[in-house]
């Protein structure tokens, strides 16, 4: 397993050298007040079957998960997801009959390792019918995965427990406290294609716990694997699609004879790459609510301080445009119809510019139960007012969503959780910004597949400290006591329709009886007794 | 009073007050979709048009998620894709309602003796009617549908035999429904009506001489057979061309969806609380899947047989609410299908004849219709689990009513409102 563990520190935050100190086996870190990215990669050998038996099949599979509570981030990490886990993944590409079988077993049984590793009421049959195929721009870069889930996922305690029994090795204390750490984390990440054949899982803190890290990060047992450690704190780049990164590197066992020149020091360093991702400051906010009443029609609301439409310090010439990327549970959608509208009434009564993209599950009937999909996702394109000097104090943008029936519950009602969506500016970069030499770069994002891959984000911060919203679907309401039970319903309406026929069956054989043809005097006597 | 009277005296000023009345709520409607988010036009007619937008471009109508109709409707909107001819369709929606007003009142002249005012006073309760005017010039296709079932009526009455089976297939390729009309019709066309045989030789035939083959062999009448085998053709045709040019999309979206269909969304119908706890799989017996029992054995075997003969388009009302009524799903606007009828039955009606009666048929059914809205905007738009009590015993109570209307239509078109 080679690890890579970069301590990022905000620029007011105090440094002194004896926080961390290089000895020829471990470096030690005292008290550091940084966010925190750890990532380790493993090889083949160090995974369980069941993990390679699935792996085997994907050309490429991407895990991202964010947690619920809200959290900070930090260039060069600036890139957020909605809260919950992503799941994105391309399976091999092979036409014959043999390996579509196999690739077919795979994503079956993809969807039960996901149930085993992440939580066991994943709403997950098999890939095929459970994931959605999210629209691909351009196969050429094939920037986006060809199957893609999400589930709410509010903690990973289950993903912790899967590493400490099939991973770790029982008596290996330091990778049983690695699996621990990850209850924290903030967001994880775990990256599998087959052409590097190995797999990454990193983890996002933006907190250090207590006082700051304290940490022995040691060399590899065997000392065949890297233990690469950066210290480090962003710097004002020259170049707009720059990030600029100074502080120390050091390769934990490797670099001893360098540390020594330093005298038990990292070696210094100061470099600069593009990003995609790009921080903003920190009051451009966002944040989300639902109107009262929301009814089986919710309006989800996207409220904007005027800070948050100050366009972004892209390049000069750069065009950026605000976006909204949804990540919908199959109990909401929108209609893609309405949606889609070029009407401008429309677009302007809710501030929205356009939807760019969707994906998923956009029945507008089916009630959730027969809905097989996990949900949908929806790339919008915001308005922003006209003029930057002229911004009201509040500027919000409605999407209007559409509740499914629920299955029927016993109070009446049903809860439906509905991530935060992701707000972000998209700007045009320069011909030839290549993003992947950016060693922090993160891609497989969901949304950012559906730009050109020299687009740049400038990502808006969440400012509640839940990033779910819980609404309350009317539905059925059936219990034990009440007198409206299933039985009740099903006895009264067989009886209302029963009586509704024999009352009109009665009407026709009064009608029937009189005009029979009968007698003459038959006929009389009865108009006589009438 | 003296103005409204010679309004009906000149045919033209009905007809143009028809239109007219058309022609300003197409321009308002116009006027509204341009200046308010709040459309005036039906979501029904945007996909009809984007139907027709993927027909222009040489694709399936079926290609627009919810286009659940023949694909002939897309093609005759085909000119709403063209530019700024969005409203071709309202405008030919708004046209098949006048000319089944027209059809109306010629059929009250020709058929039933009516003076031309007293025909196109009835005939206004179909022309003049704002309700009418308003869904279709909104855009919804119910208008084309209804001019298809009263020319139908009266190609019947004026035994143009083929024309009505023609005009029966159609409409049965549309919208499944009439179906219902081609027992009354067929029972309807005996010796007596077909024209073949004057009344006065059919009273000469005794029932006492009829073996069961006889009978059988006199109900098997050439206008009978003819109107049966040109409505099949006509129906079958119309099926194998659309399932020959769009497959299986043609057969599942205009058919198979509704033997299909798990109408599990709050309507009108009696059955929707049971067809939502039923689609939840919460309910033990399968009652819902026999609805179409009584739905069938009222408008198709019992009213055809027993008030065909005595008034066609009273049988056809009559059928047409029982439809509805029992149908497992109902909606504001399958009422269009049978207020077409209500021309014909007004005239003999105790409605009319006793207004207190017909004043409380009138409320009752409003009544009922708003109490069921209120528990409908208590659940859509304040989320209330308005399920049970409300909306379950609210539609019952609009079904409760409808049936009371009908056992009046029966007895009314049975007994000749006496």
């Amino acid at each position: 397993m080679r690890r890579r563990i970069t301590f990022v520190q905000r620029p007011d935050t105090p440094f002194s050298l004896d926080q961390a100190v290089l000895t020829p086996d471990a470096l030690s870190i005292h008290e550091l007040d940084s966010v925190r990215e750890e990532r380790a990669t493993f090889s083949f050998d160090e995974l369980p079957s069941e993990l390679w038996d699935v792996l085997k099949q994907c050309h490429q599979l991407h895990i991202r998960w964010a947690s619920e509570k809200r959290y900070d981030t930090v260039a060069p990490f600036s890139s957020r997801v909605s809260p919950g886990l992503h799941v994105f993944f391309t399976p091999v590409a092979d036409s014959s009959e043999e390996n579509k079988l196999c690739v077919s077993i795979g994503l079956g049984y993809g969807c039960a390792l996901l149930k085993r590793v992440f939580d066991a009421w994943l709403k997950c049959t098999n890939p095929e019918e459970s994931f959605i195929t999210p629209p691909i721009l351009s196969t050429r870069f094939a920037s986006t995965a060809a199957f893609q889930y999400h589930s709410l996922l509010p903690s990973l305690d289950n993903l912790v427990t899967y590493i400490e029994n099939k991973i770790c090795p029982s008596s290996d204390q330091e990778c049983l406290r690695h699996a621990a750490s990850i209850r924290s984390a903030d967001s994880v990440d775990i990256n599998y294609d087959s052409i590097s054949h190995s797999l990454t899982v990193l983890g996002y803190w933006s907190r250090s716990p207590g006082k700051g890290w304290t940490d022995e990060i040691r060399k590899h047992p065997a000392g065949t694997d890297q233990v690469e450690v950066g210290l480090l704190g962003t710097e004002m780049a020259t170049e707009p699609e720059d990030i600029k990164m100074g502080g120390l590197l050091g390769d934990v066992g490797k670099d001893d004879q360098l540390s020594m020149l330093y005298s038990g020091l990292l070696k210094p360093a100061l470099f600069s790459f593009p990003s995609r991702h790009h921080p903003l400051p920190e009051d451009a906010t966002y944040s989300i609510s639902f109107t009262s009443p929301t009814g089986l029609h919710p309006i989800m609301t996207i409220s904007l301080p005027p800070s948050s439409l100050k366009p972004p310090p892209a390049p000069p010439g750069a065009t950026c445009a605000l976006h909204t990327y949804l990540t919908l549970p199959s109990s909401i959608f929108g209609d893609k119809y309405q949606l889609s509208t070029t009407d401008p009434l429309f677009l302007n009564s809710h501030n929205l510019a356009a939807l760019r993209a969707v994906a998923g599950e956009t029945d507008l009937e089916a009630p959730d139960w027969s809905v097989s999909h996990w949900g949908s996702n929806w790339l919008l394109e915001l308005a922003t007012p006209a003029e930057f000097d002229q911004v009201p104090p509040e500027w919000n943008v409605t999407v209007p969503l559409h509740l499914r029936y629920l299955p029927p519950s016993e109070s009446g009602y049903r809860s439906a959780a509905v991530p935060w969506p992701v707000v972000f500016w998209a700007c045009t970069a320069e011909d030839g910004t290549k993003m992947g030499v950016n060693p922090f770069d993160r891609v497989n994002l969901g949304w950012e597949g559906l730009f050109g891959t020299r687009t740049m984000f400038y990502q808006l911060h969440p400012s509640s400290d839940r990033l779910v919203e819980e609404l309350e679907v009317p539905v059925l309401q059936l219990n034990d006591e009440g007198f409206f039970q299933s039985k009740v319903i099903e006895l009264g309406t067989v009886i209302a329709i029963g009586l509704g026929l024999l009352w009109v069956l009665w009407k026709l054989g009064l009608v029937a009886r009189s005009s029979e043809p009968r007698p003459q005097n038959r006929n009389n006597k009865q108009e006589k007794t009438e | 009073m003296s103005a409204v009277a010679s309004l009906f005296e000149r045919p033209s000023l009905v007809f143009c007050a028809s239109i007219v009345l058309r022609t300003v709520l197409l321009f308002y409607g116009a006027w509204q979709d341009a200046h308010s988010t709040v459309k005036y036009t039906d979501i029904d007619y945007m996909v009809f048009t984007d139907a027709a937008r993927y027909v222009s471009q040489g694709a399936s109508p079926y290609a627009r998620d919810t286009y659940r109709y023949t694909p002939l409707l897309a093609w005759m909107l085909l000119p709403t894709s063209w530019e700024g001819l969005f409203s071709f369709g309202k405008v030919l929606f708004a046209l098949s309602d006048v000319v089944a007003g027209w059809l109306i009142a010629k059929s009250l002249m020709s058929f039933y003796g009516m003076s031309a005012p007293r025909a196109l006073k009835y005939a206004s309760v179909w022309l003049l009617n704002p309700m009418i005017a308003n869904i279709s010039t909104r855009g919804s296709s119910e208008g084309l549908l209804c001019v298809l079932v009263i020319a139908l009526l009266w190609a019947v009455l004026s035994r143009r035999i083929t024309l009505a089976g023609i005009l029966l297939g159609l409409g049965v390729h549309f919208k499944i429904y009439p179906f219902i009309y081609g027992p009354s019709i067929i029972w309807w066309l005996d010796e007596e009506h077909d024209g073949s045989t004057p009344p006065s030789v059919k009273q000469k035939q005794k029932p006492e001489d009829q073996t069961l083959m006889s009978i059988l062999f006199n109900f098997i009448t050439p206008s009978r057979l003819f109107l049966t085998v040109t409505a099949l053709a006509t129906f079958s045709g119309l099926n194998i061309s659309m399932y020959m040019l769009y497959d299986y999309p043609f057969a599942q979206h205009t058919y198979l969806h509704h033997l299909t269909r798990i109408d599990h969304r709050h309507n009108f119908s009696p059955y929707s609380t049971l067809l939502y706890l039923s689609a939840a799989g919460d309910v033990q017996g399968n009652f819902e899947s026999l609805a179409f029992i009584p739905q069938l054995l009222l408008s198709v075997v019992a009213i055809p047989i027993v008030l065909a003969k005595k008034s066609l388009p009273g049988a056809m009302l009559a059928q047409t609410v029982a439809f509805v009524t029992f149908n497992k799903v109902c909606t504001s606007q399958y009422f269009l299908w049978y207020l077409i009828f209500l021309p014909f039955y007004l005239p003999s009606s105790s409605l009319l004849k006793n207004p207190r009666l017909g004043l409380t048929v009138a409320a009752l059914w409003v009544i009922a219709q708003a109490l069921w809205l209120q528990q409908g905007y208590n659940l859509e738009f304040l989320g209330l689990s308005s399920f049970v009590p409300g909306l379950f015993l609210a539609s019952l109570s609009f079904f409760a009513v409808n049936v009371w209307i009908l056992g009046i239509i029966v007895h009314d078109v049975g007994l000749g409102g006496n």
